[in-house]
């Protein structure tokens, strides 16, 4: 897997009626992803889950510095080792991880800021949506600890009623060694 | 400030299970590590399997030497410096892939994948061809060589050779991993950083007292069910008086990931190897299936008393042959309060697909820096390295008598065994090691200086 962009579909050519119904969907994905920054930066993690369908599988890669020709091989692929590598139900124990008073490394809890940004989406079939956003986590910890994590998502929309569910989630850091001494967020 | 070599004595005390807290800030105790230790000593570089095609690399690092790791077209394996030898710029900036040469992009030498000068740019135009190419490759390192798969290499010529340097201890360590099969790196380590000295971290890995409390919150039933079997699951211990910031008594409900019994065994080895943990009988479900132990290869390589070894060894100084999961965790210092973590995880080849998906998805889930276990850890790491920068805070001692006096030593099957309950003999006896290391003995008084006696 690589981080391939792809291009958002182009809507310049198209009817009036059209167009416009690309800034609106454009602007409901936007819309539930600000939704989505508020629930993890005000800590209400259970009702972030259930943003996430049930199969929905939550994979942050490996990155690793290669040369400009063996970029294809740049990130770890899932079955191989990743930073997070979650179905719903790990994210659910992760959640309640939090919840038990006695996680220390989030006691007292980091201080995070999602930015969500870019947003661009590169295909719908009219049930799912993909999805890439670019994302600036920033947290603080205690009184000087401060984390910049940067990069971007690949999500796998699916409609529901009138919103999403997020089928899928890919994460992208533009860190290899990652500068932190542990990720107990979520992006 | 400066130590001198009796100093260095005074800052372990084995009989009173005391370190000096200063060794874990001040910067010429790290230069001195850099020194007598990381120069000196043994280091584990890779797997074999990471490097399997002719040019294949992986860069590793031994002290602050960056040291690219390489399959010959032999398939044989050399290491060498990633440093020109024209004017020092490294000859290689990725972290691992295939090369057929390694290009210095300043001023355009040229090495083959054994480090050997191939070219040199104006070789007869400006240096008139007078240039010994064969003096100039890329420094090979001292020695290399493989226990099992594993590459470890030193920079020091008159180092006792590997199998030698492990001794019984760092062998029955490595075997825990090896002889789960046919084994090779899951693509992918994981690399991340904590502000913390790199023998706090070591220190921990050795340290079955913390688990149930560090990891209290990973142990919850909905987070790690708990074992299915009743054996498995850990006795109470007592936690009369032990109330959190609310008031609240700290109850623990142990799923069987610090043992059942506290039946522990440690192994003190030479050069300062150790083993520390619980015995496989009373390891509960933590040990991922456990079955490869009985199988007769396992048998004969861990002899009698090594399989019923099944707590995390640790090849001194930095390598952790972790037990849950066919790992390794290298701790890689940067300064003295700067410690790279490398997660490096193996799996048997022949495995069943669905086994190997089980064990990959174990392996992220537990360890790394979302690992439900070590997300924890590197906070209590940073913390302890962060308060012995107060001048008071650091005269007062690091802690590790627990069972001090009580560790009688048993030496059967060449092996150096004290069994008990959980303790601190294993961390003691690394840093014990450790201050031997550090006055720069020669390798035969420090073998003597590091062999057990009869109780710690």
């Amino acid at each position: 897997m690589s981080e391939h962009i792809q291009m958002s579909n182009a809507t310049e050519s198209c009817p009036h009626e059209d167009r416009i119904d690309a800034m609106l969907r454009h602007y409901q994905v936007e819309r539930f992803y600000y939704d989505e920054a508020a629930l993890l930066d005000s800590h209400r993690y259970e009702e972030w889950l259930a943003l996430f369908s049930d199969d929905a599988h939550y994979f942050m890669p490996i990155r690793r510095t290669r040369t400009q020709r063996e970029m294809d091989k740049e990130f770890t692929q899932p079955g191989e080792m990743a930073f997070f590598d979650d179905t719903k139900q790990l994210l659910a124990g992760r959640i309640a991880k939090l919840k038990t008073g006695r996680s220390w490394a989030e006691d007292p809890p980091s201080r995070t800021r999602h930015l969500i940004t870019n947003i661009r989406i590169v295909k719908d079939d009219g049930r799912t949506l993909e999805v890439e956003s670019n994302f600036h986590v920033y947290r603080t910890r205690l009184n000087s600890e401060e984390t910049s994590w940067i990069g971007s998502r690949r999500d796998v929309l699916r409609r529901v009623e009138r919103s999403f569910q997020i089928a899928d989630r890919r994460i992208f850091l533009e860190q290899t060694v990652l500068l932190s001494r542990n990720l107990s967020n979520f992006f | 400030m400066a130590f001198a070599n009796t100093d260095i004595a005074d800052l372990v005390s084995l009989e009173r299970g005391e370190v000096d807290r200063r060794i874990y800030t001040d910067p010429s105790i790290f230069e001195l590590e850099m020194e007598q230790i990381f120069a000196r000593s043994w280091l584990f570089l890779c797997h074999e399997s990471q490097i399997l095609e002719p040019g294949d690399f992986f860069q590793s690092v031994m002290g602050r030497d960056n040291v690219l790791v390489v399959r010959q077209k032999d398939g044989s394996i050399k290491a060498m410096l990633n440093t020109c030898a024209h004017r020092g710029n490294a000859v290689c900036r990725a972290e691992e892939g295939n090369a057929k040469s390694f290009l210095c992009t300043y001023h355009g030498w040229s090495y083959g994948i054994d480090g050997y000068l191939n070219g040199v740019p104006g070789f007869n135009t400006f240096y008139n061809g007078e240039l010994d190419k064969s003096q100039h490759g890329l420094a090979q390192i001292a020695q290399v060589a493989n226990y099992k798969g594993f590459i470890f290499g030193t920079h020091d010529a008159s180092a006792p050779p590997l199998e030698e340097f492990l001794g019984p201890t760092g062998r029955l360590g490595l075997d825990t991993l090896a002889m789960r099969g046919d084994i090779e790196i899951v693509p992918g380590i994981q690399k991340f950083v904590i502000e913390c000295n790199w023998k706090i971290a070591v220190d921990n890995l050795f340290d079955w007292y913390h688990p149930q409390v560090t990891h209290a919150a990973a142990l919850q039933p909905n987070v790690f069910p708990a074992s299915p079997r009743r054996e498995d699951r850990a006795e109470k211990i007592d936690m009369k008086g032990v109330n959190m910031q609310s008031g609240a008594s700290l109850d623990l409900r142990g799923s069987g990931i610090s043992g059942t019994k506290f039946d522990a065994v440690v192994v003190l080895g030479e050069y300062g190897h150790a083993i520390g943990g619980p015995t496989r009988s009373s390891t509960g479900y933590f040990e991922f299936d456990p079955a490869w132990r009985d199988t007769p290869r396992a048998k004969t390589a861990l002899g009698p008393v090594g399989i019923n070894v099944a707590g995390h060894p640790n090849i001194f100084p930095t390598t952790w042959a972790t037990s849950a999961l066919p790992q390794v965790s290298l701790r890689i210092p940067r300064d003295p309060s700067h410690t790279e973590i490398w997660w490096f995880t193996f799996v048997d080849r022949n495995m069943s697909r669905e086994m190997r998906n089980v064990m990959v998805t174990m392996a992220n889930r537990l360890f790394g820096p979302a690992g439900l276990l070590e997300q924890e850890d590197g906070e209590n790491w940073a913390q302890a390295t962060a308060q012995t920068r107060g001048i008071a805070s650091r005269r007062m001692k690091h802690l590790l008598n627990m069972g001090l006096g009580r560790g009688k030593i048993i030496k059967e099957s060449g092996l150096s065994r004290i069994e008990g309950l959980t303790s601190e003999y294993a961390q003691l006896w690394t840093y014990y090691s450790w201050a031997q290391w550090m006055k720069g003995l020669s390798w035969d008084e420090l073998k003597k200086a590091t062999t057990p006696g009869d109780c710690i």
